[in-house]
């Protein structure tokens, strides 16, 4: 009896609710959200998105805000998991009402919120997570943008620079086995083939591997002379060890991942290896760069340059809070869908990069802000990472 | 109390209804409908957890194996909700099957350690078998929930998971009031009881794993489509102990604990990020408090607290009972039964504890067995009992052969025992212990169970009645409701006996049921003997007390270094030299000794 | 032939600090049938406290001495509080979960210390590579498996000619019976987990300059540890051993054949096949059914 009751009680609900549709969306607030990793070994990223964003918020309130009110900042951490990510997305869309959202460190992560991002229809600007397919996604309309670098221009950057290196033309690709490293694979190799090579090993690894050489000797008895790598610095140390071991020193390129703190690990081994960036607090400052270290010295009493673990994310935070500051006054509405519109007809002159416009509705490559051209070599030199031309490295090129 | 359960379920049913007509956005649902989703699994590990006793640290493997499937089948088959929800049920209840396997040979934490190894085989497959699952990239562009191709808004979707928890709450309710839930509880305090009472433990423990894995398997179908993406860094390891956590935190082993754990621990990363950095060391410390503040988790902390208040009548109205008379009355043919052991022979190592022994129990009879400390008399009765394998001979009960049965079939045929070192189900009340002793004549099945049938509910009566009726045969009636491990010895012992003699066995082997009792306990003792012997069950018992055994055997056999000594009727068996020789080492003028003690 | 001696090396260097983790869990399980289930986070511990004091400008052998000791104290205070109170009843798990909040506790404090980041530990054994016969390794490498075979040994010895390690041998055969001896068993179970938590701290201090330190650095560790531990019997201190050296080799063979993600995945089947098969571990003791 009481089943049969509960069960045709509970029938009856789910029919009440059937008639329910989705809520109606309410205004959106003069607020940027961001989902990153704050905690867990990625830490740095979230931090280093944080001081980007506020200093920029900070600069345009000082200015009177957007649209006559001031911006906030909302930061969540997803510790690197991609339904926290996607749960923080949902927060800040739906609960905080932000006008949009920034992205994290992890591709993984990016790669989740493109559901939901599109679903909702909340403009995302990433500013790490260099992912290809997070923001390529197909989508139409597709609300993912991205003021950083993508993978599959990196490839080409890299498959470039390494080809300019390399004696014998042939090219291992090291990778670790994440969101990230496997996305890149497809990357790489599409960048080989555009100059009509090919890879002769790709090699993958994971989190926390303490040894390497199995990896390395494949690559090494594959004929390979120079080493494409998409790692975190943990493991690009051991890499760098493993191949101290066999005995083998080619010359690597990496993405930024190893561009935390593989020098301090690696010490002299990592002399010389060369990791991509868009921005560097490193070496000599130009004086709109040493304007804006000056005030992350006083902002966060950070003393050298090498304390920023992620420096592209500081500065791709800051380009990325000003266009979304600029297309919010051009649409003249805190609206997600016209703020949309509005990026596509974004100008500014940043710190990254010069942004004419910030976004092409007609490519969709064009959902990316930074082009290849922004892209910066920058190479390990006794424990720190200085932009290539400043160093012996980039002189003996 | 009798109506706490439905009160319960009712205002259960009235927050699910309520919820969405308060949430203020639709971030809010979403965040309940994934307590909902946490809510399935917990309450389906719940059964693993609090009933069977069996930990599980690799609950997120099942989870992932779900999730994997539900994506897969609607992606790529197209499939709808309910048709990946029962494609994910399949798959992971077959591995829960597997899983199950290892329980056979392996207990505590041998078995949470393959339970953790098996979440991280299917983590590193999800990597590894990229073409499938997307490696770790993950899969994405899972279909909105449909249903026959009719998209579900937001509420509709909600509505199917607040149904389906609701009933898996409520079935899982059933289920623990039922004979599954009671002999599950029973397989996890004493195996060997269990075996002894004819209770399928393997089964039990199959089953127990096939429904936290069904549960786990279509949580998470609907979490893959409450989420449209998944990856296989959502199932780790810490996610196998959150859900383990879930169950502990709101109380194993009760209704709406793991409900209640499910919820919290959704909630809780909410609330835990003001905490920054030191949100991971909170939950660690929150793990850490539950297990030394509350290891009966909150609902069975309550339930302690208020049992403590008001603790509910120890004794039960005898007259609810059934006069055992009824109750373990056999058909005429089948009363008299005989036990024929001949020629056992079982080693250990080099060691014979039993050789070329024969005993002959005849139908009605009360035989003892007897024998100095050593002489194999444990090892006879274990033997017949099933828990030994003999090198060679056989036995056999009315002319059916034992040898060769698992101990659990032989006491399905009619032969019933207790234990040396009393095994009771302690944490089990003295009447679910008699209940748990009545299971092997129940004959309802797990629908009938799950869905409180009336053939369920008139075999539960009969049960109950006869359980209490046992109760008074033994005079244990104002203990009834107490748990068993408080009883004193020897009212454990009578317990023991009455638990025996709910199966309605045709023979029953008592092991020294006389050890550390008083000499009224004794007395006591020997009329029940009487009593039971009346009922037309045939007894065997294994006793040392010469006075006990002179008083009621109708027939002595003597055991001595494995070998069967002497068989004869008690006074014969007084005067025998070789057994006198065997207790005291003496010649025969020690005999007057014997015949003064007796 | 060159890259089979690689993979054997390679293999035997990071078996060794299997072997010296199942070491611990021996240790521990002998005394108390319960073990630290983040018996990984000992090791961490130690190798995260060495990195400590370097920064805290101690003298590197003094401040690896210090981790040592520090994982022998935590070992102690752990067993007092959060595993004896659970071993009273036995077959509790209490212990498993506890040790795990514990364990989630202790990683949690390592990262705010360190971030997200590993730390290197200077060490000479990392300076530069030797080459045996073509493969290349680092002394320190090649000092681990050692050290772990001397451990062994050494715990044989004691075991045989001490009186500490007598009473061990007594403990862990029949808890009861040695009380009644007059074994002070509360005192040998805190010895074992001392003995045992001193071992996987200075394995972390060893294994450091080779997969540098971070928080994350002894959750797999540990857990393999205990596979392996399980695999070679728990009972038996060379079975764990061996099956330690013998696992790290395994690994590195599957990785240079198949592939590095194919490393977990064979690894723990073989562990739960094993178990199956021998329920008590390759060389473990049996125990005997008793009714």
């Amino acid at each position: 009896m009481f089943l049969q009751t509960m069960v045709r009680s509970s029938v009856a609900v789910a029919a009440v609710l059937g008639f329910f549709s989705t809520a109606a969306h309410a205004e959106q607030e003069p607020c940027i959200g961001n989902s990153a990793a704050t905690t867990g070994p990625a830490a740095f990223g979230g931090q280093s998105i944080k001081m980007g964003a506020e200093i920029a918020i900070d600069e345009i309130n000082a200015k009177g805000g957007v649209l006559g009110k001031p911006l906030r900042f909302v930061q969540y951490d997803d510790a690197g998991a991609p339904p926290r990510g996607v749960d923080n997305t949902r927060r800040v869309a739906l609960s905080d009402k932000c006008v949009a959202i920034l992205g994290g460190y992890h591709s993984t992560v990016a790669v989740a919120q493109a559901e939901p991002v599109n679903e909702i229809g909340i403009p995302y600007v990433g500013v790490l997570a260099a992912n290809t397919k997070a923001i390529e996604n197909g989508k139409t309309p597709n609300f993912m943008f991205r003021v950083s670098a993508k993978d599959k221009w990196v490839a080409r950057f890299l498959v470039e620079q390494a080809l300019k290196s390399s004696k014998t033309g042939k090219i291992a690709f090291l990778y670790e086995n994440t969101g990230w490293g496997n996305g890149a694979l497809p990357d790489v190799k599409d960048a080989m083939s555009k100059v009509g090579k090919e890879l002769v090993a790709a090699e993958t690894f994971n989190w926390a591997d303490q040894d390497m050489t199995p990896q390395i000797i494949r690559a090494r008895d594959a004929g390979a002379d120079l080493v494409l790598l998409w790692a975190l610095d943990r493991e690009g140390n051991q890499i760098l060890r493993s191949m101290d071991k066999v005995g083998w020193k080619p010359p690597i390129i990496g993405a930024w991942g190893i561009a935390g703190n593989l020098g301090e690990l690696a010490g002299p081994l990592a002399n010389g290896v060369e990791v991509i960036q868009t921005y560097t607090f490193m070496g000599s400052m130009d004086p709109k760069k040493q304007a804006f270290w000056d005030k992350l010295k006083a902002k966060y009493g950070i003393k050298d340059p090498s304390e920023i673990k992620m420096g592209s994310g500081v500065a791709n935070a800051y380009d990325a809070v000003y266009i979304i500051a600029k297309a919010i006054e051009k649409a003249g509405s805190y609206d997600w869908a016209k703020v949309r519109e509005a990026l596509y007809t974004v100008n500014y002159d940043g710190l990254v990069a010069s942004y004419e416009p910030a976004f092409d509705a007609k490519d969709p490559e064009r959902q990316d802000a930074i082009l290849p051209k922004y892209y910066k070599l920058t190479v390990w030199t006794d424990g720190k990472l200085l932009p290539l031309e400043q160093t012996s490295y980039g002189k003996s090129n | 109390m009798r109506y706490l359960a439905p009160v319960c379920f009712f205002i259960f049913a009235a927050i699910l209804v309520a919820v969405p007509l308060t949430a203020g956005n639709e971030y809010e649902l979403r965040l309940f409908m994934l307590f909902l989703i946490y809510g399935i699994i917990a309450v389906g590990l719940n059964v693993l957890v609090g009933l069977a006793g069996l930990v599980s640290l690799g609950q997120a493997g099942l989870f992932a194996l779900g999730s994997y499937s539900g994506a897969i089948l609607s992606t790529r088959l197209g499939f709808d909700i309910v048709g990946s929800c029962i494609g994910a049920a399949i798959i992971s209840g077959l591995f829960g099957v597997l899983l199950a396997y290892p329980t056979v040979r392996v207990r505590g934490v041998y078995l949470a350690v393959v339970t953790i190894a098996f979440g991280i085989i299917v983590e590193n497959v999800a990597i590894e078998w990229q073409s499938l699952t997307g490696g770790t990239t993950g899969l994405s562009s899972i279909p909105k929930p449909n249903i026959l191709g009719i998209r579900l808004s937001g509420f509709a979707f909600y509505g199917v998971l607040a149904v389906t928890l609701f009933v898996f709450t409520l079935l899982i309710h059933n289920l623990k009031i039922s004979r599954f839930g009671r002999t599950m509880l029973a397989v996890a305090q004493s195996e060997t009881a269990s075996r002894a009472l004819g209770i399928n433990s393997t089964g039990l423990r199959t089953l127990a794993f096939v429904i936290s894995a069904v549960t786990a398997g279509i949580a998470g179908t609907f979490y893959s489509f409450l989420n449209s993406y998944i990856s296989p860094d959502i199932f780790t390891f810490s996610d196998s102990v959150r859900f383990l956590l879930m169950v502990i935190l709101g109380g194993a082993g009760s209704t709406f604990g793991p409900v209640i754990g499910a919820y919290l621990l959704t909630y809780l990363p909410e609330y835990l990020q003001q905490f920054q950095l030191w949100q991971k060391f909170a939950y660690g410390a929150l793990l850490l408090v539950v297990m030394f503040a509350l290891p009966r988790g909150i609902v069975g902390t309550l339930q302690w607290a208020f049992n403590r208040l008001r603790p509910p009548a120890p004794a039960l109205a005898a007259t609810e009972g059934l006069p055992v008379e009824t109750t373990l009355r056999h058909e005429k043919k089948m009363l008299a039964a005989e036990l024929v052991a001949t020629a056992l022979t079982v080693r250990f190592g080099g060691l014979s504890a039993l050789s070329n022994a024969s005993l002959r129990v005849k139908g009605g009879e009360i035989h003892a067995l007897i024998g100095p400390n050593g002489a194999g008399k444990s090892t006879f009765v274990n033997t017949i009992s099933g828990f030994y394998r003999p090198d060679e001979g056989r036995c056999e009960l009315d002319g059916v052969e034992l040898t060769g049965r698992r101990s659990l079939d032989i006491a399905r045929l009619g032969l019933a025992r207790t234990f040396q070192n009393t095994e009771l189900f302690g944490e089990m009340s003295v009447l679910e212990n008699v209940m748990a002793g009545y299971d092997q004549r129940l004959t309802y099945g797990l629908t009938q169970a799950l869905l409180r049938t009336p053939k369920m509910r008139r075999e539960e009566r009969e049960c109950r009645q006869t359980a209490i009726g046992l109760l008074a045969f033994v005079g244990l009636s104002q203990y009834a409701n107490e748990e068993a491990r408080f009883l004193p010895f020897g009212l454990q012992r009578r317990l023991e006996i009455a638990r025996a003699l709910a199966g309605r066995p045709r023979l029953l082997l008592l092991d020294e049921p006389a050890a550390g009792l008083t000499t009224q306990e004794i007395d006591d003792l020997e009329a029940m003997v009487r009593r039971i012997a009346a009922l037309g069950v045939s007894i065997l018992l294994i006793e040392h007390h010469v006075d006990l055994i002179m008083a009621l055997a109708d027939h002595v056999t003597v055991l001595d270094y494995g070998q069967v000594i002497a068989s004869d009727n008690p006074t014969a068996i007084q005067d025998d030299p070789r057994v006198i020789e065997a207790y005291f080492g003496a010649p025969l003028d020690r005999a007057a000794a014997v015949g003064a003690g007796a | 032939m060159t890259t089979t001696i690689q993979y054997i090396l390679s293999g035997l260097a990071i078996g060794g600090i299997y072997a010296l983790v199942a070491l611990g869990f021996h240790i521990m399980w002998s005394a108390a049938r319960a073990v630290n289930f983040a018996h990984g986070d000992t090791l961490m511990l130690g190798a995260v406290l060495a990195v400590v004091g370097v920064d805290a400008e101690i003298p590197l052998p003094i401040a690896c001495l210090l981790g040592i000791i520090a994982g022998a104290v935590f070992g102690v205070l752990l067993e007092r509080f959060a595993i004896r109170p659970f071993t009273a009843t036995s077959n509790s798990i209490g212990w498993m979960l506890t040790t795990i909040a514990v364990g989630v506790m202790i990683e949690s404090l390592a990262t705010l210390q360190f971030g997200g980041f590993s730390r290197p530990l200077a060490s000479p054994g990392v300076k530069s590579a030797v080459h045996i016969l073509g493969a290349g390794v680092y002394p320190q490498e090649l000092a681990i498996p050692v050290f772990a075979l001397l451990v062994m040994f050494g715990l044989k010895l004691m075991q045989r000619h001490t009186l500490v390690g007598r009473a061990m041998q007594a403990v862990a055969h029949d808890k009861r019976a040695a009380a009644l001896m007059g074994i002070n068993v509360n005192r040998i179970v805190a010895f074992s987990f001392a003995l045992a938590s001193l071992l996987g701290a200075a394995a972390g201090v060893l294994v450091a300059p080779v997969i540098q330190v971070s928080a994350s650095m002894g959750a797999l560790l540990g857990l393999k540890g205990f596979a392996v531990a399980i695999i070679g019997g728990i009972t038996s201190a060379p079975g764990v051993v061996i099956s330690g050296l013998c696992f790290g080799i395994m690994e590195k063979f599957v990785e240079g054949y198949i592939s590095t993600a194919a490393r977990e995945i064979i690894g723990f089947s073989v562990m739960i096949l094993v178990l199956l098969a021998f329920p008590h571990g390759l060389f473990g003791k049996r125990e005997v059914l008793k009714v």
